[in-house]
């Protein structure tokens, strides 16, 4: 994979939509590129995901509207995320007296968040698991040697015997990413046991990561085209943590 | 076992997937009388006795046309005919009257007594099973044919009158001499010629008005016995609709939630009785956000092009119109948490559909949908439970009385019986439904009640 895949133009709109709906009837629209690694999940590129991410695109979008909306797509996330974890048979005999044959979660998670922009996700988190333990990374471009550096870290004890949401909205060359699974393995907890959460990726970004830590899990709603000269992603959003805390 | 039976007809094959609801078929009763002799009474005394949503009165001065300057002047003067034929919109009367017979919603004028004027607003009648039409030409020949009871009520003349002075002064502000002057210049003579002649084709004649307590009983009892026989008739073509349903696969519109372990999993903890309130009602609105954000994706989208601040395009989608939702009460207000959390100033309209415990039949008790529910392009129908679909059915009819387009109605329900879905599908195959769970039996409606803990 070449390190930088620029395009200047964004790819042709395809039509989107359910298959039910006939070609000619679907609105067009650019989906996620699709990459073929088994541990990269794309979200279903539904009308709806891509209208969501619209919203949030749109430089016009005021900050409550760009909060309201990447929460909601990060909801959807957590949702998809969540799927990854394991579950044991649980059957329970309903109000009706009826058996249902379900499942109970297993296994205990915890979010770590890669600060500042990792932050903003964990709203949406909470809003699917109640009372998880968020520790938090603090990681920051060295002036020197233009490399990430780690600068804080706070996370759980009991870090190595928990499932590890790693929250980070966009993935541009993937520096902080890198350097916080490092961290993360370096607690004890096993490269196998944590997901990746992303907003947007950059196409080459994700896919070093994805070989480099081919045991890890990422969970993205949409894959750009690429990267600006600035390493910034295209067509991108801008800074998600100017335009969700501050802007 | 191949063999034709001896009497065959194709006219059998062809079944009737139609949904009549109740009102549908309307019975109007039209009660006529004299001025003064009481038909008002009769007809409140009877709303009374009934106390039910879907027997209500339409009183024919609704219709009294609006008087030109002239005769608003010869009103005041006590010198226009208010009696007569002529001064009702019978138009407008027949065809509210057969716009009501279909099930359709009417609009009624409202008229003001004291600028002789039609307002510019207009109230909605909508659903009644039973109609009391009351005016003193209720039985005239251009709508007797629409009424299936003629009622007429008949007191002394001289009580007539007598009540009338007294209405006039203290409720319409008239003074005595006039109402006297318009007594015997229009009311008495009007009655000869128009409103008696009504008596000999009525079906029943009430002496003596409102005191007459075995009449109206009767009345009431007839309404009764028309009440429970739409009631059976409605209850069995729900039942007929359900057995041809059974035979229909499930439709391509209907879309079950992709079964992932999570979702299972919010299942379970759903309908593990063990579970407390607090917590079902935490993974009960995570549930039907998914369930909600789902049905969002059968919303119409429109192409459109946005600057990131990137400086670059993207080709985005944007959501095409208004997008509005209804839940049916009180299980659909359980939906509407996950829904705020969705579209936060999503338009909400209500209705109000309770399943009759005797009958299962459902009714519909209550009404209060968006203004121009017509032009939004998506409109969902929440309902936590579909169980026979028999309230789903109805909700439906009700949106498309109110001009909402089959297509443009997603109804969205986390749990759901195999033949209720069947059963709505069949009757409205482009309704498409987003649905959380599907089960093979019909299951009795238990989540609001471990939502809202009572």
């Amino acid at each position: 994979m070449d390190d930088i895949e620029f395009e200047p133009v964004p790819s042709p709109a395809q039509g989107v939509g359910p298959i039910y709906r006939p070609e000619g009837e679907k609105p067009t629209a650019t989906v996620s590129k699709s990459l073929s690694y088994e541990n990269v999940h794309v979200l279903p590129q539904t009308p709806q995901l891509i209208a969501l991410l619209t919203m949030i695109r749109d430089k016009r979008t005021g900050r409550a509207d760009f909060i309201f909306y990447s929460n909601r797509i990060i909801r959807l996330l957590v949702e998809e995320g969540l799927n990854h974890l394991p579950v044991v048979e649980h059957s329970v005999t309903t109000p009706v007296g009826r058996a249902y044959l379900g499942v109970k979660f297993e296994g205990k998670i915890c979010g770590v968040s890669i600060m500042r922009a990792g932050e903003a996700m964990e709203q949406g988190l909470r809003d699917c698991c109640r009372s998880v333990r968020i520790g938090k990374i603090l990681i920051q471009r060295d002036e020197e040697t233009c490399k990430p550096k780690l600068f804080y870290d706070k996370l759980p004890a009991d870090i190595a015997n928990r499932w590890v949401l790693l929250l980070d909205p966009m993935f541009a060359t993937g520096g902080s990413a890198t350097l916080a699974v490092e961290v993360l393995k370096a607690r004890g907890v096993p490269e196998d046991h944590i997901l990746f959460l992303n907003l947007i990726a950059s196409p080459s970004g994700v896919a070093d990561f994805a070989e480099r830590f081919p045991k890890l899990r990422v969970v993205t709603a949409f894959i750009d085209q690429g990267l600006d000269e600035k390493k910034y992603i295209i067509p991108g959003l801008g800074d998600f943590g100017d335009r969700y805390y501050t802007l | 076992m191949e063999s034709i039976p001896p009497v065959y007809s194709s006219a059998t094959e062809r079944q009737n997937k139609t949904y009549t609801p109740p009102w549908a078929d309307l019975s109007i009763i039209g009660i006529a009388g004299s001025s003064g002799s009481g038909k008002t009474s009769v007809a409140m005394e009877i709303i009374k006795s009934l106390n039910l949503p879907w027997v209500v009165i339409l009183v024919m001065d609704s219709f009294y046309k609006s008087l030109s300057s002239e005769d608003h002047a010869r009103a005041h003067r006590n010198e226009y005919d208010f009696d007569c034929p002529d001064a009702l919109d019978f138009d407008a009367l027949v065809q509210t009257l057969k716009n009501l017979k279909q099930g359709k919603k009417a609009d009624i004028p409202v008229y003001s007594f004291a600028e002789h004027q039609r307002q510019p607003q207009t109230t909605t009648l909508y659903s009644p099973r039973v109609l009391i039409l009351e005016g003193i030409l209720a039985l005239h020949p251009q709508i007797v044919d629409l009424l299936d009871v003629k009622i007429f009520v008949e007191a002394d003349m001289d009580v007539c009158l007598g009540r009338r002075i007294v209405r006039d002064v203290r409720e319409r502000g008239r003074d005595i001499d006039g109402v006297i002057k318009q007594w015997f210049g229009f009311v008495k003579p009007s009655y000869k010629k128009h409103v008696e002649p009504q008596r000999a084709i009525s079906d029943l004649i009430i002496p003596r008005g409102i005191e007459n307590k075995t009449a109206i009983d009767l009345v009431v009892k007839h309404i009764q016995m028309k009440l429970d026989e739409k009631s059976q008739k409605h209850s069995a073509d729900l039942q007929h609709l359900g057995l041809i349903a059974l035979e229909h696969e499930l439709s391509q519109n209907v879309h079950l939630m992709t079964q992932t372990p999570q979702f299972i999993g919010m299942n379970t903890i759903l309908q593990n009785p063990a579970t407390e309130q607090v917590d079902f009602v935490f993974y009960f609105d995570r549930l039907a956000c998914m369930l909600v954000e789902k049905a969002l994706d059968s919303a119409s989208y429109i192409s459109t092009a946005v600057n990131t601040p990137q400086g670059t395009g993207y080709n985005g989608l944007n959501p095409a119109g208004t997008t509005s939702a209804v839940s049916i009460l009180r299980g659909g207000s359980c939906l509407e948490t996950a829904l705020k959390r969705t579209i936060p100033d999503c338009i909400t309209g209500r209705v109000l559909i309770q399943t009759h415990e005797g009958t299962e039949e459902p009714e519909l008790q209550y009404l209060k949908l968006p203004p121009q529910i017509e032009t939004h392009e998506t409109v969902m129908l929440l309902d936590p439970q579909m169980a026979s679909g028999g309230a789903a059915l109805m909700a439906v009819r009700v949106l498309m009385d109110h001009g909402v387009k089959e297509q443009r109605i997603v109804f969205v329900t986390c749990a759901a019986g195999k033949n209720g879905l069947k059963r709505l599908t069949a009757v409205y195959p482009k309704v498409k439904v987003i649905v959380g769970r599907i089960e093979e039996e019909r299951e009795p409606r238990w989540m609001e009640k471990r939502y809202f803990g009572c």
